[in-house]
C-alpha cells in the first residue's frame, strides 16, 4: 500500500511539473529583454550648429567673431563639422529663448552652441550652453566667462574647450599657446628667432631677434619660461628665458662644452639637455634653483632630445648606441636604459604624451620621413605622417594632438607647422607669417 | 483521254489563260479621274494689249542669280539691332498662331523691378514620384550583360530560421586517418542544452560579457519564496541530515513526503506566478508571443542602429568601453527616449561609460525616429531592448 502510494504521488509530481513547465512554455517570452550587440559604429565628424551668438549690449562685432572663432576651434579639429548657418531653419534671437529641436534636427544638427555676449566698459562677458539635439536637453550646465575686450579669442577658445571636452570627455586645447623658431631669409643663410603665438597662428609675437640662431624652444609645465638654444655664444648654449619680461639666463655654463636639447622636467624644477664635451654626448640634469648638475648617461655614443614621462619617473631620448639611431627610456636619475624602438629606419626626437599612455617620435626609413606614436614600451607603432622632412613632434595639452615641422624639398623649400590627429587624420597647416619649425605646444592657459 | 484528264486539261488550260491574259480584260482601272477645267480663249491683240499694259520691272530684281552682297558693315556691339527695320514679305501670308519661342528681347529700355524677383532654387534632391515609375527598356539587339550579384547584400537577408555560426578562427585541417600509435579516447558528450535556450540568438560577443543573459530556460526557475509548510517542513531535515538509514522507515517516508509535496507546491507556485506575471502586462495577455526574432531581424535592428553610431568625436578612452543601455519601444518601433538608460559599463571609468552612454543614445534616437524596422508580430519580443555598446573593434591600435 505505501509503494502504491508513493507511486501515486510520484506520478502526480510528474504531472504536475510538466503542467508547470507547460505553463511557462507558453507564457510569453517579455520577461528577458531582447540582446543585441552592436560592435561596428561610424566615424565622422559631428555636425553641430552654432549661430551668432546674441548681442546683450554693445557688443555686436564680438559676439559674431567669438562665435566664429568657436567654430573654427571645434571644426579644425576634425572631430566635428559645422552646419552653416544658411542652412539653419531656427533662429536664435535671445540666449534664453527656447530650443526649437525639431528644427535642428531637420538639418541633422547633433548638438547645438548657443551663446550671447554683453559688453559693458572694459569688460565682456560671455556665456553658452551646449544642447543635444536628438536628446532634446542640455549638455552639462551652460557657462560664462568675464574678460578684457582684447582677450575675446581666448573667451572664445575657452568656450571651444568647454564644448569640446563635454562633447569628447576629454580635455581641450585651444586656449594655449605655442613657441616656434620664426625663420627668415634664403636657405643656405637662415635667419630665425623665437615667436610664440596662439595655437591657430594668431597673435604672433617675438620673443628674440635674428641676431642669433635659436633652436629647439621648449615651454615650461607652467608656461611662464621657456627653454631654448642660442649659438650667441658661436656654440650651441642652452638658455632659460621669462616669459613676461623676457629676461634670458645662460644654463649649465662650462667651458669647452656644448648644451644642446633641454626639456623641463614635470615639475620644471629640472632641466634635462645633452652636453657634449670632448666630441662626445651624454644626458645630463640640472636643478634651477640650486644648479646641481649631475649626469644620467655615460657612453661613447650620442644620447640627446631627452624627454620625461609626466610622472617624473623616466626619460625617454635617443641615442646610436647600437649602431643606429634609437629610442629608449630609462629611469629619471639615470641607470639602464632599454630601446623600445624595433622597427626599420632610424627612429630620433622622442616626446612622451602629456597623457603618459603614447612616444611621438620622428622616423627616417628609405629616404622618408615620418611622425609617428607608439606606446610607451615600443608596441603599437603608427606613422601618422610621411613627407620630404618632417621632424621635431610636439603634444597638445590633450594629448589628441600633434604638431611637427615640415619641410619641403628643393632650394626654395621652407619649413612650415603642421597639425595631425594621432589617429593620422586632420593633416592641416598651420597658418604663420613665414617660414617656422621646432614648435612646442604650452600647457592650457589658466 | 479520259473523262477526268479532259476536264482537267480543260482547267488548266482556263487557268493559264486568266492568268496571261487576265490583266488585259480586268484590269482595275485606278487611272485618276481627269480633271477638266474650263479656259477662255484669248486672242493675240487681247494678249499684246495686256503685255503692253503690265509695269516694266527692274533688271536688278529680274535677275536674282547674280545677287549684289553688300560690303560687311562693322557691328556696333554695344546696341544690337533690336528688330530688322524691314520686315520681308511673305509671299502668302497665313494667320498662324504665335511662335513657340519668341525671340529675347534685348532692348535696354526693359523694365526693372524695383523688388527682386526671387530666383526658384533647384530642388536639393531629385523629386520622387509617390509611386514606382517603370523604366522604359532601351531596344537594343545586344543581350544585356548580367549584373554580378552582390557578394555581401547591403542589409542581411530576413531568414526563418537560425543561421548557423561561423567560428572567427580557423579550423585546423585532420586527416580522416587515425595515428596508428593515437589513444582512444572516449569523447565527453556535454550536456545538450534544453531546445528553449536555443530561441534567443547569442552571439559570440554576448558570450564573452562577463554579464551574459542567463540561458537556462525561465521555467525552470526556483520560485522566489516558499509557502510556510515547506519552510516548516525542512526544519526537521536540518536537524536529522541525510540519514536515510533503514532503521528509520517511517521518518524517512514521511520527509520523503514532503519533499515531493514540497516540489507539487513550489511548482504550482512557479506556474501561477507566471500566469499572474503575464497578467499583469495586459497588453501581452492577449497577444500571441509570436515566433521569436530570427538573425535576419536582429541583424536588420543592428545595421540601423550601427548606421547612427558616430563614435569620431569620442575620446581614446571611451573608445575602450562597453555600455549596455535599456531602451523600451514603442509599437510602432520608436524608442522611448525617456526609457533609456545605461544598466552597465566595463573597460573604463565613469566619465567614459557616461560619455559612451551619451553617443549611444543619440543613435538611438537618432536612427529611431520613424521607427525601426522591426517586426510588429514580435513586438512582445522586442519591446523591451538591450542593446551593448562594444567600440572595441573601432579603437586606434
Amino acid at each position: 500500500m505505501t509503494q502504491f502510494s508513493r507511486l501515486t504521488r510520484s506520478a502526480a509530481l510528474l504531472c504536475t511539473l510538466a503542467l508547470a513547465s507547460l505553463a511557462g512554455g507558453l507564457a510569453p517570452a517579455g520577461a528577458e529583454p531582447l540582446r543585441i550587440v552592436i560592435d561596428q559604429g561610424v566615424i565622422e565628424p559631428m555636425p553641430f550648429a552654432i549661430p551668432a551668438f546674441t548681442d546683450e549690449g554693445g557688443a555686436k562685432d564680438l559676439a559674431a567673431k567669438i562665435s566664429a572663432v568657436v567654430a573654427a576651434d571645434l571644426a579644425g579639429t576634425g572631430l566635428f563639422r559645422e552646419i552653416p548657418a544658411d542652412a539653419h531653419i531656427s533662429r536664435v534671437t535671445s540666449f534664453d529663448a527656447p530650443i526649437a529641436y525639431a528644427d535642428w534636427q531637420a538639418i541633422n544638427a547633433q548638438a547645438l552652441i548657443t551663446g550671447a555676449v554683453q559688453a559693458s566698459g572694459d569688460r565682456i562677458v560671455v556665456k553658452f550652453r551646449l544642447f543635444d539635439v536628438f536628446s532634446g536637453q542640455p549638455l552639462g550646465e551652460g557657462l560664462q566667462f568675464a574678460g578684457t575686450p582684447g582677450s575675446w579669442r581666448r573667451m572664445a577658445h575657452k568656450v571651444a574647450d568647454a564644448v569640446y571636452s563635454r562633447i569628447t570627455g576629454e580635455g581641450g586645447y585651444f586656449d594655449s599657446r605655442v613657441v616656434y623658431v620664426s625663420e627668415s631669409g634664403p636657405k643656405n643663410q637662415r635667419q630665425k628667432r623665437l615667436a610664440v603665438m596662439d595655437y591657430d597662428g594668431a597673435n604672433v609675437q617675438y620673443l628674440t631677434d635674428s641676431s642669433s640662431i635659436v633652436l629647439a624652444p621648449r615651454f615650461s609645465p607652467s608656461g611662464d619660461r621657456i627653454l631654448y638654444t642660442s649659438y650667441a655664444s658661436g656654440f650651441p648654449n642652452i638658455y632659460l628665458m621669462d616669459v613676461g619680461s623676457l629676461a634670458t639666463q645662460q644654463l649649465a655654463q662650462q667651458d669647452g662644452t656644448m648644451t644642446f636639447a633641454p626639456r623641463f622636467s614635470p615639475d620644471g624644477g629640472t632641466v634635462v639637455f645633452s652636453l657634449e664635451r670632448g666630441g662626445n654626448s651624454d644626458l645630463y640634469a640640472l636643478n634651477i634653483s640650486s644648479g646641481r648638475l649631475s649626469q644620467l648617461t655615460n657612453a661613447p655614443s650620442i644620447e640627446t632630445a631627452p624627454s620625461f614621462s609626466p610622472d617624473g619617473s623616466q626619460i625617454v631620448f635617443e641615442s646610436d648606441r647600437s649602431g643606429t639611431q634609437q629610442i629608449y627610456v630609462m629611469p629619471a636619475g639615470g641607470g639602464e636604459a632599454r630601446r623600445i624602438s624595433g622597427g626599420k629606419g632610424r627612429y630620433g626626437t622622442p616626446v612622451w604624451s602629456p597623457r603618459g599612455d603614447m612616444i611621438a617620435f620622428t622616423k627616417q626609413n628609405e629616404g622618408r620621413f615620418h611622425i609617428g606614436v607608439m606606446r610607451t614600451d615600443g608596441s603599437e607603432e603608427r606613422l601618422l605622417t610621411a613627407s620630404f622632412l618632417d621632424e621635431g613632434p610636439t603634444w597638445a595639452p590633450n594629448g589628441r594632438v600633434v604638431m611637427f615641422t615640415r619641410e619641403s624639398a628643393g632650394a626654395g623649400g621652407q619649413a612650415q607647422l603642421f597639425s595631425v590627429d594621432i589617429s593620422g587624420r586632420n593633416l592641416r597647416q598651420i597658418p604663420t607669417e613665414g617660414p617656422a619649425s621646432d614648435p612646442a605646444w604650452s600647457p592650457l592657459l589658466p | 483521254m479520259d473523262r477526268g484528264n479532259s476536264i482537267s486539261a480543260i482547267g488548266h488550260a482556263a487557268v493559264v489563260l486568266w492568268v496571261a491574259l487576265g490583266d488585259w480584260f480586268f484590269a482595275p482601272d485606278d487611272t485618276p479621274p481627269m480633271q477638266v477645267a474650263e479656259v477662255s480663249l484669248v486672242s493675240d491683240a487681247e494678249f499684246s494689249a495686256m503685255v503692253a499694259a503690265a509695269p516694266k520691272s527692274k533688271p536688278a530684281e529680274a535677275a536674282p542669280a547674280k545677287p549684289q552682297v553688300a560690303a560687311p558693315e562693322p557691328v556696333d556691339p554695344t546696341l544690337p539691332d533690336p528688330a530688322p527695320d524691314v520686315v520681308p514679305e511673305q509671299p502668302a501670308p497665313r494667320p498662324e498662331p504665335a511662335p513657340e519661342a519668341p525671340p529675347p528681347d534685348l532692348s535696354p529700355d526693359l523694365p526693372v523691378s524695383s523688388d527682386p524677383q526671387p530666383v526658384e532654387a533647384p530642388p536639393p534632391v531629385a523629386p520622387i514620384a509617390a509611386e514606382e515609375q517603370p523604366i522604359p527598356v532601351p531596344n537594343s539587339s545586344q543581350r544585356p550583360k548580367p549584373r554580378p550579384i552582390d557578394r555581401v547584400a547591403p542589409v542581411p537577408v530576413e531568414t526563418t530560421q537560425d543561421t548557423p555560426e561561423i567560428s572567427d578562427t580557423a579550423t585546423p585541417e585532420v586527416s580522416d586517418e587515425a595515428q596508428p600509435d593515437a589513444q582512444v579516447v572516449p569523447e565527453e558528450q556535454p550536456a545538450a542544452a534544453p531546445q528553449e535556450a536555443t530561441t534567443q540568438v547569442i552571439t559570440e560577443a554576448v558570450e564573452t560579457e562577463d554579464n551574459a543573459p542567463q540561458l537556462a530556460p525561465t521555467s525552470s526557475r526556483r520560485p522566489q519564496s516558499r509557502p510556510q509548510r515547506v519552510a516548516a517542513a525542512e526544519t526537521p531535515a536540518d536537524t536529522a541530515p541525510a540519514d536515510t538509514s533503514p532503521e528509520r522507515p517511517a521518518e524517512t517516508a514521511r520527509q520523503e513526503d514532503a519533499a515531493q509535496q514540497d516540489a507539487i507546491a513550489a511548482a504550482l507556485a512557479e506556474a501561477s506566478q507566471q500566469e499572474d506575471t503575464s497578467g499583469d502586462t495586459g497588453q501581452t495577455s492577449d497577444r500571441p508571443a509570436g515566433p521569436p526574432m530570427t538573425s535576419g531581424e536582429i541583424d536588420g535592428m543592428r545595421v540601423a542602429v550601427k548606421q547612427c553610431w558616430n563614435v569620431g568625436a569620442l575620446s581614446t578612452a571611451a573608445l575602450s568601453t562597453v555600455v549596455t543601455v535599456r531602451v523600451d519601444m514603442a509599437e510602432s518601433g520608436i524608442p522611448d527616449a525617456a526609457s533609456i538608460r545605461m544598466t552597465g559599463f566595463t573597460g573604463g571609468d565613469q566619465a567614459s561609460a557616461n560619455m559612451m552612454f551619451e553617443v549611444a543614445r543619440r543613435a538611438i534616437l537618432r536612427c529611431g525616429r520613424n521607427g525601426y524596422p522591426l517586426p510588429p508580430e514580435k513586438y512582445d519580443s522586442w519591446k523591451d531592448l538591450e542593446l551593448v555598446f562594444d567600440p572595441n573593434g573601432m579603437r586606434l591600435r
